[in-house]
This record gives C-alpha cells, structure tokens and sequence, in this order.
C-alpha cells in the first residue's frame, strides 16, 4: 500500500499549491504555487510509474517532459511578472483587476 | 315591356346607388368653382326614374302573382348565400312609396338647404338611404334585410352627423349609431341562430318552418327575442328611444326620411318575421307590452315636449309601438297599412314644421303664434297632417286604427283602451302644436313670416294631396271594409276619442284665460316627461357606467397586470445581466478558483457513486 501514500501526498501537496495559488497576494508566489502543482503532478506520475509501470516507467518519462515544460513555464511566467512590474511597479495580484465587467 | 321591367326591379336601388356616387365630385373639395348644387338634381333624376320604373312595375304587378328571383352571392362548402327578391304587390307599392317620399324629400332638401354648401354629401346620403330602403322592401332573405339595415345604421350616423361642427350634432349621431347598433346586434345573434333551426334565410322558407317545427319554448322564445331586439332599437320603442330624440338635430328633409320610412325599416322586418314570433307567446307578450308603453309613454312625453322638431319624433316613437302591438297580435298586413297611411301624414307634419323653421328660425314651441292669417298653405297642410294621424273618418289612418281595434276587442279589450289612449294623447298632442303655432298672440320671433319658397311648398302640397285621397287609394287596394261590416260602436269610440282630444287641446291652448305656458299642478310629473322620462340619466348611471367602468378596469388590468408581467420579465432579465457581470472581478485568482470549484463539483459528480462506495 505504498502507491496510496505517495498519491496522498501529492494530493496534499496539490491542495497546498491550489490554496498558494488562490490566496497569494504576491504574483510570484503564485508563480511558486503553480510549481508546487506541477511536482505535485510529478510525484503522481513517478508514483504511478514505479507501481503500476514498472517494466515501462512511462511515467517517468512523463515526469521529465513536465520538469521541462515547468522550466520554461516558470521563465516565461516570470517574464510577464516582470513585464507587468514594469509597467505598474507592484506584483500585487489585487492591483491587477483591471480586466473586469 | 312591363314584364321586363318587372325582371330588372333590382335597378331601383341601382339607380339611387349610381346617384349617390353621381353627387360626391361636386363636394366642396372636388369642385371649387361651381358650387354644389348639380348634385342635388342628379340625385332628384335619379330618384325620379326610380320612382317611374317602380310606377310601371307596379301597374304590372297589379294583376299578377308575385316574381322571385335570386341571385347567389356566396357559395362556400356547405353554406349558400343567395340574394332572394320579391316582386310582390306590396313590395312594390313599398317601393313607390319610398322613392315618392325620397322626390318629395329631396325637392324639398332643395329649397330648404339653399344656404348650405354639403349637398354632395347630404344628397348622397339620402340616396343611399333609398338604395338601402329599396333594397331592404325588394329582398326577401332575412340575412340581406340584416345587412340593409346595419348600413342604414351607418347612413343614419353620416345623415344626422351632417352639421358635425356642432356638439349636439356628435352626441346625437353617436348615440344614434350605438343604440341602433346594439339592436342589430341582437338580431344578428337570432339571424345567426335561426340558419341551423330553419337551414334558410328566405322569408317565405322561414314561414314554412315556422308553421311545421316543434321548437323548444326556450329556443323559440330566445330566438324569438334577439329578433326583436333589432327592430326595437331601428324603431325607437322604450327603452332604445333616446336616439330618435336625439336624431332630431340633423337636417330636416333628412328627418322626413327618418321619420316616416327608416323607423319604418324595423316595422318592416318584424312584419317579415311574424311567422316566427309566433312560435313564442312570451315573445308576443313582450312585444304588446313594450309597444304599449313606448306608445302611451312617448304620447306623454311628445305633450311635454317644447320643441317644435320633437314633439313630433315622439309622435314616431307612438306609432310604431301601435306597430309593434299589431304585430304582436299577429296582424301583419294591418301594420303595413298602418306604417303606409301614417307616412303620409307624418310626412306632412314634418314638412310643415321644417317650413315654419326655416322662416322663423327657433324651434320653441312657446315663441310661435298667430301664423294662420300668414301661412295658409302651412296650416292646412298641418291640419291635413292631424286628420290623417288620428283616427277620423274618411281619412286614411282611420281605417287602420279601426282594424286594429275591431281584431283587439275580440282578443283583449285592455288594448283597445290603449289605443284610445294613445289616439287622445296624440290627437292632443298633435292639436297643440297647431293651435300653439297658427294661433294665439303673434310673438316677435313669428311676427314676419312668409310662406315658403316653391321647393318647400310643392312636395308638402302634393303629399297632402296623397293624404287626401288616402281613402280611395285604399278602396283600390281592397284594404277598405265593407261599409255594412263596420263595427259602428267601436267606430264611435275611436271617433270620440280623436274628437276628445282635439277639442281638449283646442279648449286649453285657444283659451286666452289658461296661462301660457302651461304648468302643472304637480311640477316634477311635467318635468318628469318633459325631460323624457329622464332617459338619458337612466343610461348613463346604468349601461353607460357599467361599460365605462368596465373599460377602466380591463384598461388599468391591460397596462398594469399583462403588461407588468411582460415588463417583469424583461426587467427580471436585465437585473440579472447587471449583477451577475460582477462575476467577472478582473482578479484571476477568482477565476481560478472558479475553474477549481467547477472542476470539484464535475468531479465529485463523476465520481457520486463511487463515493456512495466508498463509504
């Protein structure tokens, strides 16, 4: 019953990163959030994979292509964090409610 | 010749119709230069060629059994609509006596609306009038009857309309057209519910039904009722008689017509329909009894009256609630002789009194006097009039008012009282108009007062004439009793009750110690009849306030409830795109925390049963 466990963890984790997201006023903590998510994604996936694909470890593949996809997520997450300090010179998210009705 | 002539009667209301349109090009706005006066004589040729062609059909006609012809004019699935007429004697001699009223109306319209510029619309409408007439005595089919008479009620509305820049004048023709309508409406209702009874609108099919069928009481009464109602309003009986009052402000020669023939149209389709009513005693209980009342309440009244126009049109009121009881007793053929013989002389009294109008302008009885020495030819024709309205040997009524009371002494004695009534009240009432007219002081609205031009002289003289002979015109109808079968006790009655009455009204208006005005003893009776019976109140705190009120309501519920509810809905929706576009914070969190809830609750319904599982 270890595949649970590490599938809890992950969940936990995600729940954590979910909570980061929604609630933090710092846009690159929500950033930092969205990691949190994507390893909470990778722990599944590299659970998943020992578990239930072993011969395969599909999952680890999977893990790696995430890992990458996260890297360049993140870069180009802070760029437009940094685009935007530019121009408003906070990364508030509450200051950034201008696209609404 | 005459027997192709009989084929083509139809042409009689052609003729009047094609002058009707003849006179509109010289309205005052279609021609500007020449003034309006062609329209009037189109519209005289036109109806003297009606009344010649009718002349010969007559001659013709005479000796021989009646024509039917028919037309079909509707043809869908099962319903056929034919126009069915009648070549008949009495058509015929109706008709003669519609276009010769109609000439005589019409020469007299010429010299009475000299000074007034509507002829194209007044002469117009008159031969409409005798279109419609005309076809209404031609067509033997109790639907066409009901469509003659529904754009009667329109000409009546436009007629009476005619000086419509006064106020008087709208309120006339306005309750004219309403009261009328509500009648035909109501025949229309017992039009309409006799086609699947009798499967036929022909008066003669009708008849053959009427005396084979077993209808229902209650079917036949109803029915019976609604057939009624219709010549009740046309003939302004109680309590559909304001209008008639009311009528009064048109145009004289229009008045002639009113007076004597279109009140006449309901008397004639009630006779049509005798055959039916008879189905019903309830039915012909409520017809004596509503002519009964209108006859002895409208004498009353047309006493108390002081208007010269309107003591008279009570006087129609009376007469055709006597129509009405002889038809309600079942004595058709007495009633035309009644409407024929009274015409004449109702004629006569309105030309007559249009005339002394026209010369001395108010039409307050109380402000006339002393023309006799000044208008001769008036007051012999008024005289004239009298004699022949009243029951007095030879002239022509009497012979009617003693038909009618020989057939109702036999049936019910309490009629004959009623006509006596009715005879004293109007041959007093009719004698006071005279006397308070042609004699007397002179007063200074009567103190010049010429005889009136030709046009207004000629047709009144004429008409007298007719009314003179009235008694041979009938010996040659037949329609005279033998001078042995005279019932001479009631012949007496009828005799001392006209005698009564003139000489009652003689002894008080000629009597210089009697002061004018009269007054009675007990003012609120005079006043009471005097204003008719206060009619007029009683509809507006009756049927004028109940539909008012009702239209005020169904109007507020039609603004505020089905309108609100539409509106809410709208409003509903609009408050709902206002508050809800808050969703839409511009906080991206807020958004992901939307997709989260929406992904959870998809999730957890997914997975509902695996849950239930689960636990």
């Amino acid at each position: 019953m270890q595949l649970q466990y590490c599938l809890i963890l992950a969940a936990a984790l995600f729940c954590i990163g979910i909570y980061g997201l929604i609630t933090s006023r710092n846009a690159v903590r929500v950033l930092m959030s969205i990691e949190l998510l994507l390893n909470a994604v990778n722990l599944n996936l590299m659970g998943f994979s020992n578990y239930l694909d072993p011969s395969n470890i599909r999952g680890q593949v999977f893990a790696i292509f995430v890992i990458t996809i996260a890297a360049a997520e993140a870069a180009v997450g802070l760029a437009i964090v940094l685009a935007i300090y530019r121009n408003r010179e906070t990364t508030d998210m509450e200051q950034f409610n201008l696209l609404k009705w | 010749m005459l027997e192709s002539l009989s084929q083509i009667i139809w042409l009689v209301p052609c003729y009047a119709l094609l002058g009707a349109m003849l006179a509109v090009p010289w309205s005052p706005g279609l021609t500007r230069q020449t003034g309006p006066r062609p329209a009037g004589y189109i519209s005289i040729l036109m109806t003297f060629i009606a009344l010649v062609h009718s002349l010969l059909v007559l001659s013709y006609i005479w000796q021989h059994p009646a024509i039917d012809l028919s037309f079909p004019w509707l043809q869908a699935a099962d319903l056929k609509i034919d126009l069915d007429l009648k070549i008949s004697t009495v058509n015929i001699a109706a008709l003669v006596l519609i276009t010769g009223l109609n000439l005589a109306a019409q020469i007299y319209a010429v010299g009475y609306l000299e000074r007034d510029w509507g002829w194209a619309r007044f002469f117009s409408l008159m031969a409409l009038f005798e279109a419609g007439l005309c076809t209404l005595v031609l067509c033997n089919s109790l639907f066409f009857s009901y469509v003659v008479l529904e754009i009667l009620t329109l000409g009546t509305y436009l007629l009476i309309g005619y000086w419509f820049n006064q106020s008087l004048v709208v309120t006339g023709a306005r309750d004219a057209f309403l009261t009328k309508r509500v009648g035909d409406l109501v025949l229309l209702m017992g039009v309409v519910a006799l086609l699947p009874l009798a499967g036929s609108w022909n008066y003669d099919d009708l008849a053959q039904w009427a005396a084979t069928t077993d209808l229902n009481s209650t079917a036949a009464t109803l029915l019976c009722l609604a057939l009624i109602a219709g010549p009740l309003g046309k003939c302004a009986q109680f309590p559909l008689h304001l209008w008639l009052d009311e009528a009064m402000e048109g145009p004289i020669p229009a008045t002639i017509l009113r007076n004597t023939l279109v009140v006449s149209t309901g008397a004639w389709v009630l006779v049509k329909v005798q055959p039916i009513l008879a189905l019903s005693p309830v039915a012909l209980t409520v017809m004596v009894v509503v002519g009964s009342l209108t006859a002895i309440g409208a004498s009353l009244i047309a006493i108390a009256q002081i208007d010269i126009k309107r003591f008279l049109s009570y006087v129609v009121s009376a007469y055709m609630g006597l129509v009405f009881i002889a038809v309600g007793t079942g004595q058709g053929e007495i009633a035309l002789q009644l409407i024929l013989t009274y015409t004449f002389a109702m004629a006569i009294l309105v030309m007559c009194v249009g005339g002394i109008i026209l010369n001395n302008v108010t039409q307050d009885l109380t402000q006339y006097g002393g023309l006799w020495s000044r208008r001769p030819i008036s007051g012999l024709s008024y005289l004239v009039g009298i004699v022949s309205l009243i029951a007095l040997p030879p002239f022509g009524t009497f012979w009617a008012w003693l038909k009618l009371t020989e057939n109702l002494a036999v049936k019910s004695p309490l009629l004959v009282g009623v006509l006596l009534l009715v005879n004293l009240l109007t041959a007093f009432n009719v004698t006071r108009g005279f006397c308070l007219i042609f004699f007397g002081e002179v007063k200074p609205m009567t103190r010049r007062s010429p005889e009136g031009l030709w046009a207004l002289v000629l047709p009144m003289v004429i008409t007298v004439g007719f009314a003179l002979h009235m008694s041979l015109i009938l010996k040659q109808a037949n329609l005279l009793p033998n001078f042995a079968d005279i019932n001479w006790n009631l012949s007496l009655v009828l005799i001392m009750s006209s005698l009564i009455g003139i000489g009652s009204s003689a002894f008080v208006y000629l009597n210089p110690t009697i002061a004018k005005p009269v007054r009675l003893p007990f003012s609120p009776v005079q006043n009471f009849f005097a204003y008719d019976l206060y009619t007029d109140k009683f509809y507006k705190i009756t049927i004028v306030a109940i539909i008012d009120s009702i239209s005020r309501l169904i109007n507020w519920f039609d603004k505020t409830v089905v309108d609100g509810v539409i509106n809410l809905i709208g409003i509903a929706t609009i408050f709902s795109g206002q508050s809800l576009k808050y969703n839409v914070s511009g906080q991206t969190q807020f958004y992901v925390l939307s997709i989260v809830l929406g992904l959870t609750l998809i999730g957890a319904l997914l997975s509902y049963s695996l849950l239930g599982q689960a636990f």
